[in-house]
């Protein structure tokens, strides 16, 4: 983070890239359960600029599997407008106590109409493959170190995740750097990509509820 | 004391006695703020949202200096409330430590930082509009533009983009809470966040960006003719945090937390670091960008 350390050399770029790929290839044989990921394609992103770069590349598989990961999210999106909308409009010039009453009845109106939710109901294993892959994508690039020492921050570790739990309130946010977000499928305003230790969560913001999440998404 | 120059103090004994105050922590001749009837007047605060003592005994230095310093303003450029934030917080991290600014009317300006819940942005004192960012001028030729730097989506890069390109005032400050250059030895520059901004800040004349985030106060040697300043000491301190070896820092101050004092004069942006104990750290002098540069 400091100036001195920006510039990563090429010896210790290649050596980056090398354990990247090897750490790719053993965690993928912890997961032996999960569908294999498909080869990363050839083209790369990574020269883009942070503003122009769009997710992928993908593969026509990988691109199924995350169409049908939208298609999830976009039916939670929509009981979550609908349960919302039930609730008074919060005002632009809202009381702490009209925030505060709004967001705990949205949190309770989500869990409850989720009350059976499982990971993996939003983010498909499948797509949970792609996901870890576009994320070893980016942090084994010659700026994935500093991308994820951004993240990892005040991201505390070993905090008990749960499906259609609480976000904890103690925890801040995990920042989570343009080239990231350029690369993993675009949310909808009430949802965000975050981070608690390594694995990477779905907010749902408005309802401070974890929608789903990914263990061990961020490479080691 | 905060170094404000005679013309608009009521009282000539105080404005005596602030003028003989010494510039603590600092060797430099202090820069007198010089409180013009016709100027624009401000205040920036970070990381500010703790509710514990010392919080409070700096939001009484601002109460002061704005007895003789009339801003309107304080643009706070995040981690407004750490931890809990049900009613009673916002009132014991935010209400009650300002209150007797808010009392007389000066308008909070937020940014969230990454200890904030989103639902801040509806809160009326932050007069955020509801939104994540957003842009607002308080005075003909200064603008101001509030950025969420903790999820900087695509969308966001587009819209300052174009408010920046869209703005005619001359003054172009730029606020949030991740600093793009900042010599902490826990944070440090985001460097994925400058370069998606420092091309726009430069391409369309910001003069002064605000951060926060570091719990200390610094301010860069210009940077592509752009003063940053990081404000991250309104509440927690990081002690000894400034590593003095990034070779960035024109100014900088980790022993007591801090808040900014701001004046726009014409081309002319005066400023104060003003400490919990009422010393100015830091003063000076920033000259406005202008197209042609």
């Amino acid at each position: 983070m400091h100036e001195q350390r920006s510039d990563m050399s090429k010896t210790r770029y290649r050596a980056v890239c090398c354990a990247a790929v090897f750490l790719t290839w053993t965690a993928g044989c912890d997961r032996r359960k999960e569908p294999s990921a498909p080869p990363a394609t050839s083209a790369s992103p990574t020269d883009a600029k942070p503003t122009e770069r769009v997710v992928g590349p993908l593969s026509p598989e990988e691109a199924a599997t995350l169409s049908t990961m939208n298609d999830r999210v976009n039916a939670y999106v929509e009981l979550h407008r609908k349960l919302e909308a039930d609730l008074p409009k919060l005002p632009n010039d809202a009381t702490p106590k009209q925030i505060d009453d709004n967001q705990r009845m949205l949190e309770k109106k989500v869990r409850e109409a989720r009350a059976s939710a499982r990971q993996g109901d939003l983010v498909t294993p499948e797509a949970r493959v792609v996901i870890r892959r576009l994320l070893a994508t980016i942090f084994g690039g010659p700026d994935g170190k500093q991308l994820k020492a951004s993240i990892m921050d005040e991201t505390p570790a070993g905090v008990k995740l749960a499906v259609n739990g609480r976000y904890p309130d103690d925890v801040p946010l995990s920042t989570i750097p343009p080239q990231v977000l350029q690369t993993l499928p675009k949310l909808s305003e009430e949802m965000e990509y975050r981070f608690i230790g390594d694995a990477l969560i779905l907010l749902d913001v408005h309802a401070h509820v974890i929608a789903d999440f990914i263990p061990d998404a961020m490479p080691d | 004391m905060a170094m404000v120059a005679s013309t608009a103090c009521s009282d000539p004994e105080e404005t005596a006695a602030v003028a003989a105050a010494p510039a603590q922590q600092s060797q430099d001749p202090v820069v007198i703020l010089p409180n013009a009837a016709d100027s624009f007047k401000f205040a920036v605060l970070g990381d500010f949202g703790t509710g514990g003592k010392t919080q409070y005994e700096l939001a009484g230095q601002m109460a002061k200096l704005h007895d003789r310093f009339n801003y309107g303003i304080v643009i706070l450029v995040g981690d407004n409330l750490y931890g809990s934030e049900r009613p009673q917080d916002f009132t014991r991290k935010f209400e009650l430590p300002y209150k007797a600014l808010l009392d007389k009317g000066v308008k909070f300006y937020a940014s969230l930082g990454n200890h904030d819940a989103r639902e801040q942005r509806f809160y009326k004192l932050f007069n955020m509009d509801g939104k994540l960012y957003y842009t607002f001028s308080p005075k003909a030729n200064v603008r101001f533009f509030a950025l969420e730097s903790t999820y900087p989506d695509p969308d966001q890069f587009k819209w300052i983009e174009n408010e920046l390109k869209s703005s005619g005032s001359d003054w172009k400050i730029v606020f949030f809470h991740h600093p793009l250059y900042s010599s902490g030895d826990r944070h440090g520059s985001d460097l994925r966040l400058r370069e998606g901004l420092e091309p726009l800040f430069i391409k369309y004349n910001v003069s002064v960006v605000f951060t926060g985030h570091d719990h200390f106060y610094e301010r860069v040697k210009p940077q592509k003719d752009i003063t940053y300043f990081v404000t991250g000491s309104g509440g927690r301190l990081r002690k000894g945090n400034i590593d003095r070896s990034t070779g960035i820092t024109a100014k900088g101050f980790d022993t007591d937390l801090v808040f900014l004092a701001a004046e726009i004069k014409g081309d002319q942006l005066h400023f104060n670091a003003i400490s919990r104990t009422g010393a100015v750290v830091d003063s000076g002098v920033v000259n406005r960008r202008k197209a042609s540069q």
